[in-house]
C-alpha cells in the first residue's frame, strides 16, 4: 500500500504491458519522474534530449486521437525520433499480421513500440516478438496503463498530501468493456483508495464476483473494491468521480434500452455531482459523449480536470518512455512476458 | 523425475520391444514381441496385475497373468499393457486442410499417443456429408503406412450448413459411425429431431457438439473471474446448459416415434451440464458423453498464465483458487494454444468432469484433437483458430491425474478404451460396427495394444511431437508415461526410437 518511504527503486521492467505487474514503490516511482517531466513541460522550451537518437514507433490499430498525440508529443519532448504506424494505410489492410507487422518495424529499427489493439491481450504477442520494448496504449477491453496512471497523478495532485488511502473514487459507465476501468481497479487499489464502481447491471457482468474475490485481502498489495448499480450510493461523500464513455453499439447489444435512458439513470448531472464532496474532482478519460454519461455544465464546471488529465497525460507518457528506454532488462528467448 | 532404468527393465519391455526395432517397420507386421513381467490392464475382464504377453505374426498370442514369485517385484508404476486406444474425436483436416494435418500425420501422432482407432470429425473441406469424402479418407489411410484405424462421423446437414440432412443413409452404407456437425452444434431442434430419427434406422448415434451460439457470440473464453480481468468476452456455462437441455429434450421427443434414436454428447465441459447429463443417464435416456484431457486437467487460470493442474487449483472447501492471490501466474498471458471450444472452465467444472469419469456419467475420454498451423495461432487470442493438439498428450495427461491420485490407473485405461467403444455398442438391434468390438487384451486376436512406461518421463516439445499441430499448451511441460510401442491390429504402429540407455 501507499506511503511506506519512497526509497531508491530500480526499474526492472522491459515492458509496459499492465499496471498489474507493478508494485506500489515502482508506482510511484513512476509519479514522481512524472513530477520531474512536468517541470520539463513548465519551460519554455519542452524538450530535453534524454532520448535523443532513440526510435519510438507508435502502433495503432485503433482509431485514437488523444492518445496517440500524446505518445507521440511525449517522445518529441525527449527527443526521440518519431514514427507513426498508422494501420488503415499500411500493409495491414492487405492482410499482414500483427507478428509480421512487428517484426517489419523491428527491421526498420523501431527500439520502443506503442501500441493500441482492439484484441485483448494483443501486446503479450507482441511483446514475445519484439526485441525492443512494448508500451501498451491500450488493449481491447483489457488495460490502459498509462491512463490509469496519468488518473492517479491528477487525482494526487488534487487530494491533500497527494494520498488517495480512504478516499473514495466512484468510476461510471460500461465497466464490462471497460480498459480504464480495468487498470483502474490494478492501481487505485494499490494506492489503498476505498473504489467504486457504478453501471447498469448488464454492463458490470462479473465484477460482482471479481469484487468478492478481492474483498478478504486476498490479493497481496492490493484493497478491496466495491461494484454497484446504485449511483446515489457510488457517489454519496465521493473524492473522485469519474465518468466512462458509454458506446452507441451497446444498445445494438441488447445492453441498454437508449442513450437517453443511460443519461437519466446513470449520467453524471450537476444534481448527482452534488452528492459527492464540495471539494470533489470530476474526471473523465475521453473522448466525451456529452449529455449522456456526463452533462454539459459538469464537463466545463470547476471540478472538473479532464484537460488537466490531457496535459498530465503527456508528462506521465514521457515517464515512461524514460524508464522503458533506461531498462537494461534483456530478451530472453522464452521468458515469459509479464 | 529422472526416468528409472529399473522400470525399464522390470518388464523387459523396453529391451524386448527393441529388438523389433531391427524387425518391423511401421505398418509391418510384428513377428515377435514379447512383454515379461509388466502391468497388464484389461479393462473388458474389469482385470488388471502382474503379467507377461505374447505377439507373434501380429497374433496376441498368449496373454498370463502372473502370480506369487513370478509376480514379485512387478507393479502399476511401471510398464504397463494395455489394448490400443480409441479417440472418439479427432481432426485429420483431410480433405481440405492438409497444411494442418493429414491423415498420415495425424495417424502418426494418434499411435505416438498409444491410439489405434481413430474416429474423425466431418468439418473438412469439402464436409463429410457424402460416402465420396469418406472414400477419399479412406484412401489416403490406405496410402499411408499406418496401421492406425481411421474410422469417421458423417456431417449431420449437407456441408455442415445445419439446414437439411446429408446423404445419411449412404453414409451409413460407407460405414461411419454415426452423425455429427462438430465444430458447431447441430443447427435447430427441428434438424436435431430429424437427425436422430433419421440416424436410428441404422442404430447410428448424433453426436452433438453442445453450444447456444447466441450465447457464446464473439466468447473468447469461459465466463467467469479469469475473463473479467483479462477483459476477454465470455462463453458463459448458460450457453452449454442450454444446449444439452434442448438436445436431451429433443432426444426424449424423438424417441417416442424413433425408439433407436441415441445421442452422444461430446467435450462436456461444466459441472451443469454434466449434472443434466448424469440425471437423463439415470431416467434411462439413451444418451451418452465424453470428457476431453484439456477440460479434466486444466483450466482458464492458464490463460492468465497458470501453470498448475486443475487439481491443484481447488481449494480444500471444493471452489476454485485465485492464481492473483496464490502468485502462480508464471507464463505469459493470452497464449492460443489454450484458445479451444468450448473453452477452458473453472477448476471446479474440471473436478466436475473428473467426478463424471469416475462416476461413469462419461463414458469416454475423446481429446478433441485439434491441429492448426502457426498462422492460425500465431496471432492475437480472439482471432486463433479454437483448438488443442491433444492426441499425443492425453496419455501422460490423464496419467498425471492418476499420478495425484485423483484417477484409478483402470478407470483412465478403461476411458480410452473401453469407454469409447462402449458408446457405439451400447444400444443392441443393428449390428455393431467393428469400431465397437470390445478392446480388451484378447488371446487369439489380432494384437492391438500399446505399451507405455510410466515412469519414463519425456519432454513435451513441437519437435516431439508427430502431428503438424503443435498448438499444445503442454509444450515445455514433462508427461509421465512415455509410450514405447504401439500395435495396431497385428501391425507396428509407433515404437518409441530412443534407446533406453540415454535416459539413465
Amino acid at each position: 500500500m501507499s506511503g511506506e518511504g519512497s526509497a531508491a527503486v530500480a526499474w526492472n521492467h522491459r515492458h509496459l504491458i499492465d499496471v498489474d505487474v507493478l508494485t506500489w514503490p515502482e508506482i510511484e516511482l513512476i509519479l514522481r519522474t512524472t513530477d520531474e517531466m512536468k517541470g520539463v513541460l513548465a519551460r519554455p522550451i519542452r524538450k530535453v534530449p534524454a532520448l535523443n537518437g532513440r526510435r519510438v514507433t507508435t502502433l495503432f490499430y485503433e482509431a485514437s486521437t488523444r492518445t496517440r498525440v500524446s505518445f507521440e508529443t511525449a517522445a518529441r519532448n525527449l527527443s526521440a525520433d518519431v514514427v507513426s504506424v498508422a494501420p488503415a494505410t499500411s500493409s495491414v489492410t492487405k492482410g499482414e499480421s500483427l507478428v509480421d507487422t512487428i517484426r517489419t518495424l523491428e527491421a526498420l529499427g523501431a527500439e520502443i513500440l506503442v501500441m493500441r489493439h482492439s484484441v485483448s491481450g494483443a501486446p503479450y504477442l507482441a511483446a514475445e516478438i519484439f526485441g525492443g520494448h512494448v508500451l501498451n496504449g491500450g488493449d481491447g477491453w483489457h488495460a490502459h496503463p498509462t491512463q490509469a496512471l496519468l488518473d492517479l497523478y491528477t487525482m494526487r495532485e488534487h487530494l491533500p498530501g497527494g494520498d488517495l488511502r480512504g478516499r473514495k473514487v466512484a468510476i461510471v459507465g460500461d465497466i464490462l468493456h471497460s480498459r480504464v476501468a480495468r487498470s483502474n481497479i490494478w492501481s487505485l487499489t494499490a494506492a489503498g483508495a476505498d473504489l467504486w464502481l457504478c453501471g447498469p447491471a448488464t454492463l458490470l457482468r462479473g465484477f460482482d464476483r471479481w469484487a468478492a474475490a478481492w474483498s478478504g485481502g486476498a490479493i497481496p498489495g492490493h484493497g478491496r473494491f466495491t461494484v454497484t448499480s446504485d449511483v446515489d450510493a457510488a457517489l454519496r461523500n465521493a473524492d473522485v468521480v469519474m465518468a466512462l464513455r458509454i458506446q452507441r453499439e451497446r444498445m445494438q447489444g441488447g445492453l441498454l434500452p437508449s442513450l437517453r435512458e443511460y443519461a437519466a439513470r446513470f449520467g453524471l448531472s450537476a444534481e448527482r455531482v452534488a452528492l459527492a464532496k464540495p471539494e470533489a474532482i470530476v474526471m473523465h478519460p475521453g473522448p466525451m459523449n456529452e449529455g449522456v454519461e456526463i452533462a454539459p455544465d459538469v464537463a466545463v464546471s470547476g471540478r472538473a480536470v479532464i484537460t488537466e488529465q490531457v496535459a498530465n497525460g503527456v508528462a506521465v507518457r514521457m515517464a515512461l518512455l524514460y524508464l522503458l528506454a533506461g531498462s537494461h532488462e534483456a530478451a530472453h528467448a522464452g521468458e515469459a512476458i509479464r | 523425475m529422472s526416468p528409472k532404468p529399473a522400470a525399464r527393465s522390470a518388464g523387459s519391455a523396453g529391451g524386448a520391444g527393441r529388438k523389433t526395432a531391427a524387425g518391423p517397420k511401421v505398418g509391418q507386421t510384428v513377428g515377435r514381441f514379447e512383454v515379461e513381467k509388466a502391468w497388464l490392464v484389461d479393462p473388458v475382464l474389469g482385470r488388471e496385475g502382474p503379467g507377461e504377453v505374447v505377439v507373434t505374426d501380429g497374433i496376441l498370442e498368449s496373454v498370463v497373468w502372473l502370480k506369487g514369485s513370478k509376480a514379485a517385484g512387478v507393479d502399476d508404476k511401471g510398464v504397463v499393457v494395455a489394448p490400443g486406444f480409441f479417440d472418439l474425436h479427432a481432426h485429420f483436416r483431410e480433405p481440405g486442410f492438409e497444411d494442418a494435418e493429414t491423415i498420415a500425420s495425424g495417424s502418426a501422432a494418434a499411435a505416438h499417443g498409444g491410439y489405434t482407432s481413430v474416429a474423425l470429425m466431418p468439418n473438412t473441406s469439402p464436409a463429410l456429408d457424402e460416402p465420396g469424402v469418406m472414400e477419399r479418407i479412406r484412401s489416403a489411410a490406405r496410402a499411408g503406412r499406418s496401421p492406425v484405424e481411421i474410422l469417421a462421423f458423417g456431417a449431420v446437414s449437407a456441408g455442415r450448413t445445419g439446414e437439411q440432412l446429408s446423404a445419411m443413409g449412404e453414409l451409413a452404407d460407407a460405414g461411419v459411425l454415426g452423425f455429427s456437425d462438430d465444430g458447431a452444434p447441430v443447427r435447430t431442434p427441428k434438424l436435431l429431431r430429424s437427425a436422430l430419427l433419421y440416424a436410428g434406422m441404422f442404430g447410428l448415434p448424433v453426436v452433438d457438439h453442445a453450444e447456444d451460439l447466441e450465447l457464446s457470440a464473439g466468447a473468447e473464453a469461459h465466463e467467469g473471474y479469469v475473463a473479467s480481468i483479462l477483459g476477454l468476452a465470455g462463453w458463459p456455462v448458460a450457453g452449454e446448459v442450454n444446449a444439452v437441455s434442448r438436445d436431451l429434450a429433443v432426444l426424449e421427443d424423438a424417441l417416442r416415434d424413433g425408439p433407436r434414436a441415441r445421442l452422444h454428447l461430446t467435450h462436456v465441459s461444466t459441472a451443469a451440464a454434466l449434472d443434466l447429463v448424469r440425471r437423463a443417464k439415470a431416467a434411462g435416456l439413451p444418451v451418452t458423453c465424453d470428457v476431453t484431457p484439456h477440460h479434466l486437467a486444466l483450466a482458464d487460470e492458464w490463460i492468465a498464465g497458470a501453470r498448475r493442474w486443475s487439481w491443484e487449483a481447488l481449494g480444500a472447501d471444493g471452489t476454485s483458487r485465485d492464481p492473483w492471490a496464490d502468485g502462480v501466474l508464471v507464463a505469459t498471458p493470452y497464449n492460443t494454444a489454450l484458445r479451444v471450444n468450448p473453452p477452458l472452465r473453472t477448476p471446479v467444472d474440471a473436478a466436475a468432469c473428473l467426478a463424471a469419469l469416475l462416476d461413469g456419467t462419461a463414458d469416454a475420454v475423446a481429446t478433441d484433437h485439434a491441429p492448426h498451423t502457426v498462422v492460425d495461432k500465431e496471432v492475437e487470442f480472439g482471432r486463433a483458430s479454437n483448438g488443442i493438439s491433444g492426441i499425443e498428450t492425453a496419455l501422460g495427461v490423464l496419467l498425471a491425474m492418476v499420478d495425484a491420485g485423483r484417477l484409478p490407473l483402470a478407470r483412465a485405461i478403461a476411458a480410452l478404451t473401453a469407454g469409447p467403444a462402449g458408446v457405439l455398442a451400447r444400444w443392441p438391434g443393428v449390428a455393431a460396427t467393428p469400431a465397437a468390438r470390445p478392446r480388451g487384451l484378447t488371446e487369439g486376436a489380432p494384437a492391438d495394444l500399446v505399451v507405455f512406461d510410466r515412469a519414463d518421463r519425456w519432454r513435451v516439445t513441437p519437435e516431439a511431437l508427430h502431428s503438424k499441430g503443435k498448438n499444445s499448451p503442454l509444450i515445455g511441460r514433462e508427461l509421465s508415461g512415455r509410450v514405447l510401442l504401439t500395435i495396431a491390429s497385428g501391425r507396428l504402429a509407433y515404437e518409441d526410437p530412443e534407446p533406453a540407455s540415454t535416459e539413465g
